[in-house]
C-alpha cells in the first residue's frame, strides 16, 4: 500500500516536471536540422499565463504567414525557418527569450510581444544586440525605437475619425473610461483633445483597476454625468463585466452607447449579444470585413486552426507583420545586416486582409486603415472604412504640435522619445 | 445624497460578492488551516458549471447553482483525498501543492475553453427606488450571501458533524482520542468549502463572464477578508466583507476605484498590524 502511494506521488511529481520540459522540447524540434539555406526568424508569444489566449492567435497567424511565404518560394530562394519562444506572459522572461533568439538562435528579426510591458522589457536587449522586433499589437504610442517596427495601430488611427463621427452622431457630452494603466490613459488624453477640438465636452473620466470586475461606481457616475456617449479604453475580460453592469444599472445603448477602442471579436462572445447590442468599436480590422482578401484570410485561418481562437485585429496584424518582414528581407542582400534590414522597411507595402498597409518612411510605424463598427446581433457591422490607410502618429500632432510635420525618428541620444 | 444611497447599495452588492467568494476559503483556511491557493480555481469550476448547465443543457439557473456546488465539492473531496491529506503537518508544502493544482486546473480549462464565455443573466431588470436604481440580480446576490452564511453557520452550530468540525479545530489530538474519525471529517470540511467556492463561481458568472482565470482575482480579496474578520469567525467574515465592500465602493464614489482599493488595503494592513488576530476573532483562552 505504501509503495503504491509513493508511486502515485512520484508519477504526479514526474507529470509536473515533465510539463514545462515537453514545452521546451517542442521548441527544439522547431529548428532541428537547420542548414545554411534558411533565414531564421523568431516568433515571441506566450503559450501560458494571463495573456496566452490572445497571443495564441498571434502565434497561429505568424506560423500561417511564414508557411505561406515558404510555399510560394521563400525569400530570394531561401526558406524562412521560424523559431517560436514562449515568454509565459512575463515581461522579464520576454527579455530572456529575446536574448536566446538573438544570441543562440541567431535570428535576423523577431515578430512578437503582445503587452506593452513585454515590448518595453525587450528594448534594451534589442539595442544592445542590434536586432529587430516587429510588434503587431495596437499601442498607445509616445514611443519610437530604432529597432522596432510598430505594425499595430497608433491611437490617432483609432480616434481621429471615430471621435468626430461620434460627436456629430451621438452628441457633445463624452464620458471617458478606461482600465487603470498607460494605454487607456494615453489614448484618453488624445481623445479628450479631439473632443475639445470638435466642440464637445468631457463630462467625466474614470479608471477601473486592470482586470477589475466592479463597474457599479463607474456606471453611477456615467448616469449622473448625463453623457451622450461613453468613450471606453477598458481592456480585456473587464469588458464583460462593464457591458453587463452598464445594462444592469439601467443605462441604455440606444441613448448612451459605449464606444470602445479595446474590444474585438473575442470579447463579443463573452459579453453576449444582448448586452453588446448597439455599442460601437473602432479598430483597423474586423473579421466581418466583407472583402475577398479578408474572407480568404478568415477562411484559411479557421480551416487551419480549430483551437477555439478567433480571428481578431491582432491575428490580422501579426499575419501582416510577417509579410512586411518578408518584403523587407527580399529587399536586403544580406539578411543578417540589421541596419540594412531596418532601412529596407521604409515605405514597404503589403496587401493585408484589411487593405494595403505601408510602413512609414520615417517613424517606423505603419499606415493602417481606420474603421469603426456598430455591434448588431453579436457582430461588428462596419459603419466606416477610410479610403486608404491612415498616417500613424506615434507622437500625435494634436498633443505635440511641434512634431506635426516632422514624422520624426529620434536619435539614440534623444531622451524624450522612447524609454531608454 | 442620492449618490451616497446608490453607492451604499452598490457597496452592499460588493460585500455580498466578497462574502460569497470568501466563505469557502474561510472554512478551508480558517477551520482547517490549509492555505488553499486553488480557491480561485474552485470558483472557476463553478463558473464553468454555470456555463455548461445553463448554456449547453439549458438547465434553470438555480439547478446550475446546486450542480456547481456538487461538482466543486466532489473535486474538493478528490483533491483532499489525493493530495492535501498527506500534507496536513506541512503548511509550506500545502501552499505549493495547491498552487500546482491551481495551475493544472487553469491550464486544463484554457485548453478546453480558450475564449471567455457568456452566461445569460438569469434576473435582468432594474429596481428603481427614487433616484437609486438597483439591479434585481444584486438583490439576489445579497440574498444568496445571507442564505449561504446562515446555512453554513447552522451546519457548524446545529449539526453533529458541524460540532465535530469545531471540536477538531480546537483540539485535534483530543478529538482523535475521543474516537472521532477526524480524517473523514477533514475530507467533508474541505469538500464543503470547495462546494461553496463552486457556488460563488456560479452566481458570479452572469455578472463577469466565465474565463479560465476568473477566480484568481478573488483570491487576494478573499484572504484579506478572512484575515480581517479573524480567521475562525464566520460572522467576522460577514462583517469584514461588508466593511471592505462598503468602504471600497463609498471611497470609489468620492475618489475613484483605484484609490478606493488602495486605501482599503492600506487600512487592512494597519488594522492587522494592531490586531493580528483579526477584528472579530473569538477570544482564546
Amino acid at each position: 500500500m505504501k509503495k503504491g502511494r509513493r508511486l502515485i506521488a512520484l508519477a504526479l511529481a514526474a507529470a509536473l516536471v515533465a510539463m514545462p520540459l515537453s514545452a521546451c522540447s517542442d521548441n527544439d524540434s522547431d529548428h532541428a536540422g537547420s542548414s545554411g539555406n534558411t533565414i531564421k526568424v523568431g516568433i515571441l508569444f506566450s503559450e501560458s499565463g494571463s495573456t496566452a489566449l490572445v497571443e495564441k492567435t498571434m502565434t497561429n497567424a505568424c506560423k500561417m504567414a511564414f508557411d505561406e511565404i515558404n510555399k510560394s518560394g521563400g525569400i530570394n530562394g531561401k526558406k524562412i525557418e521560424y523559431i517560436h519562444e514562449d515568454y509565459a506572459s512575463d515581461p522579464s522572461k520576454a527579455t530572456e527569450k529575446m536574448k536566446t533568439l538573438i544570441e543562440e538562435d541567431k535570428v535576423v528579426a523577431t515578430v512578437g510581444c503582445y503587452t506593452s510591458a513585454s515590448r518595453q522589457a525587450t528594448l534594451p536587449t534589442l539595442k544592445e544586440d542590434n536586432s529587430l522586433l516587429i510588434y503587431p499589437t495596437y499601442t498607445e504610442g509616445e514611443e519610437v525605437h530604432p529597432n522596432v517596427i510598430y505594425v499595430g495601430c497608433m491611437p490617432n488611427q483609432q480616434a481621429t475619425e471615430f471621435v468626430p463621427y461620434l460627436l456629430k452622431k451621438l452628441g457633445k457630452k463624452v464620458y471617458l473610461v478606461g482600465s487603470d494603466y498607460v494605454f487607456p490613459k494615453t489614448c484618453n488624453k488624445q481623445a479628450r483633445a479631439l473632443v475639445n477640438m470638435y466642440g464637445g465636452s468631457v463630462v467625466g473620466e474614470s479608471y477601473v483597476p486592470l482586470g477589475g470586475t466592479d463597474f457599479s461606481t463607474v456606471c453611477e457616475k456615467i448616469k449622473k454625468s448625463g453623457a451622450d456617449f461613453v468613450y471606453s479604453a477598458v481592456i480585456g475580460d473587464s469588458n464583460t463585466a462593464f457591458f453587463k453592469a452598464f445594462k444592469q444599472y439601467g443605462l441604455d445603448a440606444a441613448k448612451t452607447p459605449i464606444c470602445s477602442i479595446g474590444i474585438d471579436e473575442s470579447n463579443l462572445q463573452a459579453i453576449g449579444a444582448d448586452y453588446a447590442e448597439g455599442h460601437y468599436a473602432s479598430m483597423p480590422y474586423f473579421s466581418s470585413l466583407n472583402t475577398a482578401a479578408s474572407k480568404k484570410f478568415v477562411q484559411s485561418y479557421n480551416s487551419l486552426y480549430k483551437d477555439g481562437t478567433k480571428v481578431t485585429v491582432l491575428t490580422e496584424s501579426a499575419y501582416s507583420s510577417c509579410y512586411l518582414l518578408a518584403a523587407a528581407l527580399k529587399k536586403t542582400s544580406d539578411p543578417s545586416d540589421t541596419n540594412a534590414l531596418i532601412k529596407s522597411f521604409s515605405g514597404i507595402t503589403f496587401d493585408a486582409p484589411q487593405g494595403q498597409i505601408k510602413v512609414d518612411k520615417a517613424n517606423h510605424s505603419t499606415w493602417v486603415f481606420s474603421r469603426f463598427a456598430k455591434i448588431h446581433n453579436g457582430n461588428f457591422d462596419i459603419l466606416y472604412s477610410s479610403k486608404s490607410a491612415a498616417r500613424p502618429e506615434p507622437w500625435p500632432s494634436i498633443l505635440y504640435p511641434q512634431y506635426k510635420s516632422s514624422n520624426f525618428m529620434p536619435s539614440w541620444s534623444d531622451p524624450k522619445c522612447y524609454p531608454q | 445624497m442620492s449618490v451616497f444611497l446608490s453607492q451604499l447599495s452598490n457597496g452592499l452588492n460588493q460585500s455580498a460578492v466578497l462574502l460569497i467568494a470568501t466563505l469557502g476559503l474561510l472554512i478551508i483556511f480558517g477551520m482547517m488551516g490549509v492555505i488553499n491557493m486553488a480557491h480561485g480555481q474552485m470558483i472557476m469550476i463553478g463558473g464553468f458549471c454555470a456555463f455548461i448547465f445553463t448554456k449547453m443543457f439549458r438547465a434553470p439557473f438555480l439547478l446550475a447553482v446546486l450542480l456547481s456546488f456538487c461538482f466543486a465539492a466532489a473535486l474538493g473531496a478528490a483533491i483532499e483525498l489525493t493530495v492535501i491529506k498527506r500534507l496536513y503537518e506541512k503548511p509550506t508544502e500545502t501552499i505549493l501543492a495547491t498552487y500546482a493544482i491551481s495551475v493544472i486546473i487553469t491550464e486544463g480549462a484554457r485548453m478546453i475553453w480558450p475564449l471567455s464565455q457568456n452566461v445569460a443573466m438569469p434576473l435582468p431588470g432594474v429596481l428603481k427606488l427614487g433616484t437609486v436604481s438597483i439591479p434585481i440580480y444584486n438583490i439576489f446576490m445579497v440574498a444568496m450571501a445571507v442564505v449561504l452564511l446562515v446555512m453554513t453557520v447552522m451546519l457548524f452550530k446545529k449539526t453533529k458533524i458541524g460540532r465535530k468540525i469545531s471540536a477538531i479545530t480546537q483540539n485535534r489530538e483530543m478529538t482523535e482520542c475521543l474516537g472521532i474519525n477526524t480524517s473523514a471529517i477533514d475530507t467533508f470540511t474541505f469538500s464543503y468549502g470547495a462546494g461553496l467556492a463552486g457556488i460563488a463561481g456560479c452566481v458570479l458568472a452572469p455578472m463577469v463572464g466565465v474565463s479560465y482565470n476568473m477566480g484568481s482575482s478573488y483570491l487576494t480579496d478573499s484572504f484579506l477578508t478572512v484575515v480581517l474578520g479573524g480567521v475562525q469567525s464566520m460572522v467576522g467574515a460577514a462583517l469584514s466583507s461588508v466593511l471592505i465592500g462598503e468602504g471600497r465602493t463609498l471611497l470609489a464614489g468620492i475618489l475613484n476605484d483605484t484609490w478606493g482599493m488602495i486605501l482599503v488595503y492600506f487600512a487592512i494592513i494597519v488594522l492587522v498590524r494592531f490586531r493580528p488576530e483579526g477584528l472579530f476573532a473569538k477570544e482564546r483562552r
